[in-house]
């Protein structure tokens, strides 16, 4: 675990970045001003949005946006484990969490190039 | 004397010779106006109990001796004015430290902390004196001068979760120091440092609470630092992986 620390930190901290600001954006738009109309339908019309998501670029960024938030969720909760008193199960509990992101990861990459 | 009132002071006590644990006396005495904490601390020891034990010295937050929790939080008592409290104050120890006596904590473990981070400038080869003196920019200078305004009060080991959690840690403070030097453009010695850094223990044992720079009397900022040191860390152990840095 020790020689992981920087790239786990890495990848929490991408991944706080994109669930701070990106998974809100899409949020917005596809959960609310979509459906509430506020955005226009043929915008986001089934063709134009499959397009996106099967361009290279749009996998990848597809993936960025599953991946890298389970990361930094995984990684923050451990670190509030710790913070809670957890530090004697940590050689459990962090490997586990990292295992879900891992998991998670390479689910979400299948899916993501499967589309 | 004008504004003068009565606090009661609730003063944590221990006697490592008649206690099995921490207990607490209460001082009721009147306080002039303009006093801090510490003010009140030193007439209580004058004179109501000349058994309180307490460490302080400059009385001008320069020292960083007189680190208490008072009211539950870390204060620099000399600086921690009581009109700022109400009719009860409660004066503890700083949390996280073993306790000698009454108010007075163990430092050993905080200055080994201080020594493993190597808080002295590394160079590869000294300068011969004829080579003139280091000279810096005062941009270089801003680079690191935040975090060489630390007065070794301990208050952020105090507040902070992870030191509480991990006696390891090498805690806000000595993490702050140890940027401050690999911030130094006189300085070669990061990698070294990095490697401290990057143990167990070191930066990423940080939750980034960021309650050291909440309770620093002197605004160091040390979470600041303990942020700029995984940046930094993290580009130093990637560059590691490319690059072979010989004889390490």
């Amino acid at each position: 675990m020790l020689k992981l620390e920087p790239i786990i930190w890495l990848l929490f901290g991408a991944g706080m970045m994109v669930g701070g600001l990106l998974l809100p954006a899409i949020v917005l738009v596809l959960g609310i001003a979509g459906p509430l109309g506020f955005a226009p339908a043929e915008a986001l019309s089934y063709e134009r949005i499959h397009g996106l998501a099967t361009n290279p670029i749009g996998r990848l960024v597809c993936l960025g946006a599953i991946a890298l938030p389970v990361w930094g969720g995984a990684h923050h909760l451990r670190h509030v484990w710790i913070d809670f008193g957890g530090l004697k199960t940590d050689g459990l509990v962090g490997p586990v969490l990292y295992a879900v992101a891992l998991v998670t990861s390479v689910a979400g990459a299948v899916a993501v190039f499967q589309l | 004397m004008e504004g003068e009132t009565k606090k009661t002071f609730v003063v944590t006590r221990f006697d490592p010779d008649q206690d099995e644990a921490p207990r607490t006396d209460t001082y009721e005495i009147t306080v002039q106006p303009d006093w801090k904490v510490l003010d009140a601390l030193n007439h209580i020891k004058d004179h109501v109990d000349p058994t309180l034990s307490h460490r302080w010295s400059c009385r001008m937050a320069v020292c960083g001796s007189c680190g208490m929790n008072v009211n539950g939080e870390p204060k620099l008592t000399c600086k921690d004015a009581l009109s700022d409290y109400g009719d009860t104050v409660e004066v503890a120890p700083l949390a996280n430290f073993p306790v000698i006596r009454d108010l007075v904590v163990e430092m050993e473990g905080f200055m080994e902390k201080f020594k493993a981070v190597k808080p002295w400038i590394m160079v590869a080869k000294e300068r011969a004196i004829e080579e003139g003196t280091y000279r810096q920019s005062p941009e270089e200078l801003d680079a690191f001068k935040q975090f060489s305004m630390c007065i070794n009060c301990m208050l952020c080991y105090s507040a902070c979760p992870v030191v509480s959690a991990e006696p390891d840690f090498l805690g806000p403070a000595a993490i702050a120091l140890g940027h401050r030097y690999n911030q130094d453009s006189r300085d070669e010695g990061n990698a070294e440092r990095n490697e401290v850094f990057r143990d167990d223990g070191g930066v990423f044992a940080c939750s980034f609470a960021n309650e050291c720079s909440e309770v620093c009397p002197k605004n160091v900022d040390p979470s600041g630092a303990v942020q700029q040191a995984k940046l930094l860390n993290v580009i130093d152990w990637a560059t590691g992986l490319v690059v072979s840095r010989g004889g390490k």
